[in-house]
């Protein structure tokens, strides 16, 4: 009977961080991670920030004032090219979310570095920083006190060796502020950090919280001339463009919420089957069984991102254009007063007729489950499939 | 089942719709919707506990401390993917994992399998039981579970160690009164012929004498009697009282007394000796003197079931079953011999009836000694009470070994010198 029980085997592919991390399906959802954050910001900008309050318009007003005070001596330190100053449009700020990728990304690497090597990065990156922000000033008046051989203050010249260094860490956090989600979220999902990740969304969804605020009519009344910094608009005004069913601008909110759940999801599930292989004893990183149904897990993950997150998307835009279906739906209908007259209703082209039969739609959509036995047909596909593949 | 992140995301989309709709906000309002249409679009994804499971053991019995492969195969045979599904193989508490993991996250097509493997080192004996396999279905964005299971057990026994005691028994001055089989004339099991008999429900069909029985005529089974190998009867009486618990789970008189049970018997069932044993706790269980492999699994098997309980006193037993006892034949009386006035008076009747009595005695005061602290005065004063028991015990005829907790069993056998 002894000899019934096999024991575990080892195969050559194995689920050691080392190598499930060179998985493409692990990068493919990494890679999906950092497209959608990538496009959820560019759309998040796009949307809201970018002609009102961009980061250009804020590192703008520091060169100003810094060609101002210093007569044209001093000007932010970095290139245009590298914070998007003097473009237009989105184009200010392709370079800024390079630069944030690779930022987050180079944290990442960093944090899979030893401890060892971490702490002597650290520490050089901290002494150069230090360089950078007084070295010049300490060598010239060190230096000045050591050729006159006098104690001394430093003198104006040596204090302006602070200009350069000071506005270029104001220039770093005015662009660190604006790209916090793309570092921080590069640096989650590269780095397998969960905390990078939430950052990422709470960045956002703080972001997108107090524009609501903000932009509640009582609230913008308030501000005065400020408001012209935040725009305002009213996703449901327009001609609805996409499919006859929502406009531009709810196309967009709808590409953020998406967008905002893929990467989520496609994050954290890398980071959650990374935690699940590492928990594994030696013997079953090494077990062809636990190999094979890893790759399972995640080819269903890849299918179930871009099968139901497809889905959620065009079922909220379904949703959201509903009422029109209903509302044309009832025109169609001749004959009937009531059909005549609800057809015509304001309030059902209004939030709540929008609400209440957005989440009609849905709850069909939910119902669906029970009249349409998709899975057992995908399953029986499947199982020819396999069939005829063996 | 909804998990708490699809509780939370639904009442966030809630929360959202109806901020929305009050502060008269698009942008909240389709960030709600869409977290609602998230969890509606992700409601249709159900995974199934719809499996088969079958579970291989190395070995249906094994001994203390030995090493146990497994291997669960889990067979999707409907006609839909399981979804993401955790497999989670139930082991009693006892065991541990020696290699390879008792559970596993599977995603199985139609028809697809799944190997488990791992091993478990058992190091407690007794009836055990592996399983049931619990399942936990998780949809892939961990939204919704349901937890399922199989009530797939397999049963096995872990059996006491059984120590080699043979060189120890012939080094010590332990009695050897049956050094061997010798045959004694006596219808019993044996291998030499002795004679003819009636059949009876029981025997074995090897024994019918085919043409012995045709020629009575009547369809009578006539079956030849074997002359008893056996030289002679040893009785081993396991103390299983509550008081033999004093201990560690491992280190305690009563699972000393179950290896020594083993051992012993192992010994002498092979050397074709009857091996009969009765345990006392709160009631007296007797297995009646037998040979063969049979009986040694018959022993195991109880000993394997031993618990500690009750108070029974070692005479209640002895005069239940000292009539029984072949005359002469010797007694293992395996017992820490604490808490119990009636154990000399067991043993003067014992020897006075012709036994040889051996008194194998786990030192109760020094398993205490391994759970608390004992005042160094205490200790001393218990071990002096407890050696003048040993040497009362002795005083009325028994051959005493006084077992520490450290010691090997042979190494206790040859202790027997000292008394």
């Amino acid at each position: 009977m002894a000899d019934d029980v096999s024991r575990q085997q080892v195969s050559v592919q194995t689920l050691h961080l080392r190598q499930l991390r060179k998985r493409w399906q692990i990068l493919a959802l990494q890679v999906i991670a950092t497209v959608a954050l990538v496009w959820m910001y560019m759309e998040v900008i796009s949307t809201y920030v970018i002609g009102y309050l961009d980061h250009t318009l804020v590192l703008d007003q520091l060169d100003k004032y810094l060609v101002g005070e210093t007569k044209g001596e001093y000007a932010i330190p970095m290139a245009d090219w590298l914070t998007g100053l003097g473009s237009d449009g989105m184009a200010r700020v392709y370079m800024p979310i390079t630069l944030g990728v690779v930022l987050g990304g180079g944290m990442a690497l960093l944090s899979f570095q030893p401890p060892q090597r971490q702490q002597r990065i650290k520490f050089w990156l901290i002494i150069a920083l230090i360089g950078l922000l007084i070295g010049r000033l300490l060598s010239s008046w060190l230096f000045g006190m050591l050729f006159s051989w006098e104690w001394r203050i430093p003198d104006q010249d040596e204090f302006n060796y602070l200009i350069w260094p000071i506005s270029m860490l104001a220039t770093l956090m005015v662009m660190g502020f604006y790209l916090l989600p793309v570092i921080m979220g590069s640096k989650g999902i590269w780095g397998l950090s969960r905390r990078g990740v939430a950052w990422a969304i709470g960045f956002t969804l703080f972001f997108l919280a107090i524009h609501a605020i903000l932009t509640f009519p009582i609230i913008f009344s308030v501000l005065g001339s400020a408001g012209a910094y935040i725009p305002q608009f009213d996703a449901q005004v327009g001609e609805p463009t996409i499919w006859g069913l929502i406009t531009p601008q709810q196309g967009s909110l709808i590409l953020i919420a998406i967008l905002m759940l893929i990467f989520m999801e496609s994050a954290f599930g890398v980071i959650r089957y990374m935690e699940y292989a590492f928990r594994l004893p030696e013997s079953c990183k090494k077990d062809p069984e636990y190999v094979r149904q890893m790759e399972n897990i995640l080819n269903h993950h890849l299918y179930h991102t871009v099968f139901f997150l497809g889905i959620t998307g065009v079922s909220t835009m379904v949703a959201l254009g509903f009422h029109t279906i209903l509302l044309n739906l009832v025109a169609g209908m001749t004959g009937s007063q009531w059909a005549h007259q609800v057809s015509e209703s304001i309030e059902l082209q209004l939030t709540y007729g929008l609400v209440i039969s957005a989440l009609l739609f849905l709850l069909v959509v939910a119902a669906m489950r029970f009249i349409v036995p998709w899975q057992r047909i995908s399953g029986f596909i499947e199982h020819i499939t396999s069939r005829q593949r063996s | 089942m909804w998990t708490r992140k699809a509780s939370f995301t639904f009442v966030g989309g809630i929360a959202l719709l109806l901020v929305g709709m009050m502060i008269s906000n698009h942008q909240l309002m389709i960030f709600g919707l869409s977290l609602i249409a998230f969890i509606t679009v992700n409601s249709w994804l159900a995974g199934h506990g719809d499996v088969e499971v079958s579970r291989t053991l190395s070995a249906d019995n094994l001994y203390k401390g030995d090493d146990l492969y497994v291997e669960l195969v889990v067979t999707n045979r409907s006609l839909r993917r399981t979804q993401m599904l955790e497999v989670y193989d139930n082991i009693p508490h006892e065991m541990k994992l020696r290699t390879g993991l008792n559970s596993m996250r599977l995603n199985l097509g139609p028809g697809e399998t799944a190997r488990i493997r791992y091993s478990i080192r058992c190091p407690l004996r007794g009836h055990f039981s592996l399983g049931p396999v619990s399942l936990r279905f998780r949809n892939t964005f961990n939204l919704f579970m349901e937890e399922m299971y199989i009530p797939h057990h397999s049963d096995m026994i872990i059996f006491p160690q059984v120590t080699d005691i043979e060189e120890a028994y012939i080094k010590s001055r332990t009695p050897k009164m049956y050094t061997g089989a010798t045959t004694l004339k006596n219808s019993g099991p044996g291998t030499e012929f002795y004679a003819l008999r009636e059949y009876v429900p029981g025997d074995p069909f090897k024994m019918i004498n085919w043409k012995a029985s045709a020629k009575t005529g009547d369809g009578t089974l006539i079956v030849n009697d074997t002359c008893r190998d056996a030289v002679t009867d040893v009785y081993i009486l396991l103390d299983s009282r509550d008081v033999s618990r004093i201990g560690t789970v491992l280190k305690n008189p009563l699972e000393n007394n179950t290896i020594a049970a083993a051992s012993l018997a192992s010994f002498f069932l092979k050397r074709r000796d009857s091996v009969a044993m009765a345990i006392y706790d709160e009631k007296l269980s007797y297995l009646q003197p037998d040979t063969g492999d049979k009986q040694y699994f018959k022993i195991l098997s109880s000993l394997a079931g031993v618990a500690p309980k009750g108070n029974m006193p070692l005479q209640a037993v002895t005069n239940s079953l000292a009539p029984r006892f072949s005359r002469g034949s010797p007694v293992f009386i395996l017992s820490s011999a604490e808490g119990d006035g009636t154990a000399p008076h067991a043993i003067r009747d014992l020897v006075g009836r012709g036994h040889e009595v051996v008194l194998l005695s786990p030192s109760s005061v020094d398993f205490e000694r391994l759970v608390s602290r004992i005042p160094r005065m205490s200790y001393e004063v218990l071990k002096i009470e407890r050696q003048n028991r040993m040497t009362a015990l002795a005083g009325f005829g028994a051959t005493v070994i006084d077992w520490m907790p450290d010691m090997e069993l042979s190494q206790a056998m040859l202790q027997a010198r000292g008394y």
